[in-house]
């Protein structure tokens, strides 16, 4: 009973994932450009705030910025300069 | 005849022409290639680049390219009989559709799945990019015009459509709040929101919705009241993100659309209804004539330039292997031509019992083209009594897939639009225009709108057929890429130059024709307005000739010489400057 049972839940889990593919494949790289675009713009605020420019909610985001360090360097490349350009940051 | 009959031939044809022409396309034409490492590989980013299974692939493309146009066009003309449309419709998809939507998606994946306008800039010319933004802006400016009218039409002639209509709206945000922001898998949600819809059916023909009252206050008629709350609609959704409206709706609508093919194919072989329309009508003097107007009455469902877009758009940054292209791209035209064999059987089999019923509602072009659509819903809401579903039922699902399938593609235009206009802008050097995704947006819905709502006694047909002069353009500019590349790398082009110059020849025709037609007409709007639009059409139908002549003069005189031959990364699938 129990082999059944697992052997049906696994079943639906595979047309859940099927599913979930066709769901998403035809919009996927336009809401995966919007998210990265939303990404961007948090990116850009917080690099901001470390350069020193006020930011009203410093004090939420402060925890974010490690993050934001991790991933600069990919970032700075997409963003078009190969070199980050403060030496010892990151490139 | 039976309908059904026709169906199991017209789909038998169809079957034949996957199994052995696409076949002969992939190996002598666009000489598909198993080993070719696809963009989807090479560029693999996870967002635009992804190897997707090609079932998958096929649906989206299927989906993308279907839509209200292969219902409306060959509803429209059956006017002239349903022999000729259903021949074009026949011939069209399988000699030109399936070797346009497959050569525009092998050409792109060859050339690191670029668009076909990038393509036409680089392997035509700098100048038919240009050609090709103006000819897309026609087009879209036209879709979205006729697109609003059929739903103003079906909503205002069918009040019982307008609940469950409306209802999508709510139920499609709910889905894309549910799937993206608490992460549940997509499925079960997704089927309760069909059901929703439909229990919405038996509601809306309870308390049928009619804006008769408001827009007699108003002073405008309701069906104008409506296209203009089309279009504010239309604003707002092209501006949300698309995770909240534009995507779980047109999911729905896509649910809804193996749901009505399904419905409609089994109320033809249940029903085994009669076509009781002429195989050629004799239409009354002064109409129209068929040859050339049918071949841009009908694009959608015979061969339409829209499908390169897609094509070369996004379907081919998502396929996996090179090979997959002849599954996606041929059989996916198949599936349109389908879908408008399902609108002539609706319109002529379906809708009435006997000639005489029919010949009242073809009676005249001007009939039978503001009356299509409803004849189409008619038609399957009668085929769906073949199954047991009362007809009152039936026609609000009819008309409910209809407007469905019209408002995505109306908000995917607008927001195509957008793109278009504010490229224009930064060509012309417009940037407040070309920065302003709100200013941009407004334009999109502006010129449109002020078609959808030019007065005027001009039949809807008249506007559909100007829509399909431009549709057949882009398929004109997609071919003659296609053509060029093929003649390029020394393969036999012919398969590919038949469509192009016949899709070229009739779309200038009927521009002629319908000139004359206008000029002749003594209506202010059909002199001064329509008139100049044919006029704009044609100087870019002759341009699209000029610029495909003088490409394929180039191709061919390369042909064999070492520049002829295909790039290094070209034959070996991979971007040398990568």
């Amino acid at each position: 009973m129990t082999g059944r049972w697992e052997r049906l839940r696994s079943a639906w889990r595979r047309i859940e994932e099927f599913h979930q593919e066709w769901f998403d494949a035809r919009w996927r790289h336009v809401l995966r450009r919007e998210a990265r675009t939303q990404q961007d713009t948090l990116r850009a605020m917080l690099l901001l705030q470390t350069l020193g420019v006020e930011d009203p909610a410093s004090y939420e985001t402060l925890d974010v910025i490690p993050y934001m360090v991790a991933d600069l360097h990919e970032w700075h490349q997409r963003m078009g300069r190969e070199t980050f350009g403060d030496a010892g940051v990151c490139c | 005849m039976p309908a059904a009959v026709v169906m199991v031939v017209v789909l038998g044809i169809f079957a034949l022409g996957y199994r052995y022409y696409s076949a002969y396309l992939a190996k002598r034409v666009y000489a598909l290639d198993p080993s070719f490492v696809t963009p989807a590989h090479t560029f693999r980013d996870g967002i635009d680049f992804v190897p997707t299974n090609k079932h998958i692939v096929f649906s989206h493309h299927f989906i993308s390219v279907a839509g209200a146009a292969p219902i409306v066009g060959p509803a429209v003309a059956v006017f002239w009989g349903w022999g000729p449309a259903l021949l074009w419709v026949v011939a069209g998809t399988v000699f030109a559709a399936g070797v346009h939507d497959f050569g525009a998606l092998a050409v792109s994946v060859r050339h690191k799945a670029k668009s076909i306008g990038t393509l036409a800039g680089e392997v035509i010319s700098a100048r038919s990019r240009v050609l090709f933004l103006l000819i897309l802006f026609f087009l879209l400016t036209m879709v979205n015009a006729v697109f609003a009218v059929v739903i103003g039409i079906l909503l205002d002639g069918n009040p019982a459509t307008v609940l469950p209509v409306l209802v999508t709206i709510p139920l499609a945000i709910g889905l894309g709040q549910i799937v993206y922001r608490r992460r549940t898998p997509a499925l079960v949600p997704s089927i309760i929101c069909l059901i929703v819809v439909y229990a919405f059916i038996p509601l809306g023909v309870a308390v049928p919705v009619s804006l008769d009252p408001l827009a007699g206050a108003l002073g405008m008629s309701a069906q104008t009241l409506w296209v203009l709350l089309i279009f504010v609609y239309a604003f707002f959704a092209s501006r949300l993100p698309v995770w909240m409206l534009l995507q779980p709706r047109d999911y729905v609508n896509q649910l809804q659309m193996v749901l009505a093919l399904t419905v409609i194919f089994l109320g033809v072989v249940v029903g085994w209804d009669a076509i009781v329309a002429p195989v050629v009508n004799d239409v009354p003097a002064g109409s129209p004539p068929w040859f050339p107007l049918l071949f841009v009455t009908i694009a959608c469902g015979a061969v339409s330039g829209f499908h390169s877009l897609v094509s070369s758009g996004t379907t081919s940054k998502q396929l996996d292997k090179e090979t997959d292209a002849r599954y996606v791209g041929y059989l996916a035209s198949t599936g349109e031509g389908a879908l408008a064999l399902c609108s002539i059987l609706a319109c002529t089999a379906g809708v009435v019992a006997t000639a005489g019923e029919w010949e009242g509602l073809y009676s005249d072009f001007a009939t039978a083209s503001d009356g299509a659509v409803g004849n189409f819903v008619g038609g399957v809401a009668g085929f769906a009594a073949n199954l047991g579903v009362p007809t009152a039922v039936g026609t609000v699902f009819a008309a409910l897939v209809v407007i469905s399938f019209a408002a995505t593609s109306m908000d995917t235009g607008v927001r195509l639009q957008r793109y278009i206009i504010q490229e224009i802008a930064e060509i012309t050097g417009f940037r407040p225009l070309a920065r302003n995704l709100t200013a941009a947006t407004a334009v999109a819905v502006l010129i449109p709108l002020a078609l959808a709502l030019v007065p005027g006694n001009f039949a809807f047909g008249t506007l559909w057929q100007l829509f399909g002069t431009t549709n057949q353009l882009t398929a004109g500019l997609a071919l003659s890429v296609i053509a060029v590349w093929v003649t390029k790398n020394s393969r036999n082009p012919i398969a590919v130059l038949v469509p192009l110059v016949f899709l070229v020849v009739m779309t200038t025709w009927a521009l002629v024709v319908n000139l004359q037609g206008f000029v002749t007409s003594g209506d202010p709007m059909q002199m001064f307005l329509l008139a100049p639009l044919d006029v704009a059409i044609f100087v870019l139908a002759i341009w699209l000739i000029i610029e495909a002549a003088i490409a394929l003069r180039k191709a061919f005189a390369l042909r064999g010489t070492p520049q002829g031959r295909p790039s290094t990364e070209e034959a070996a699938g991979r971007d040398e400057t990568q």
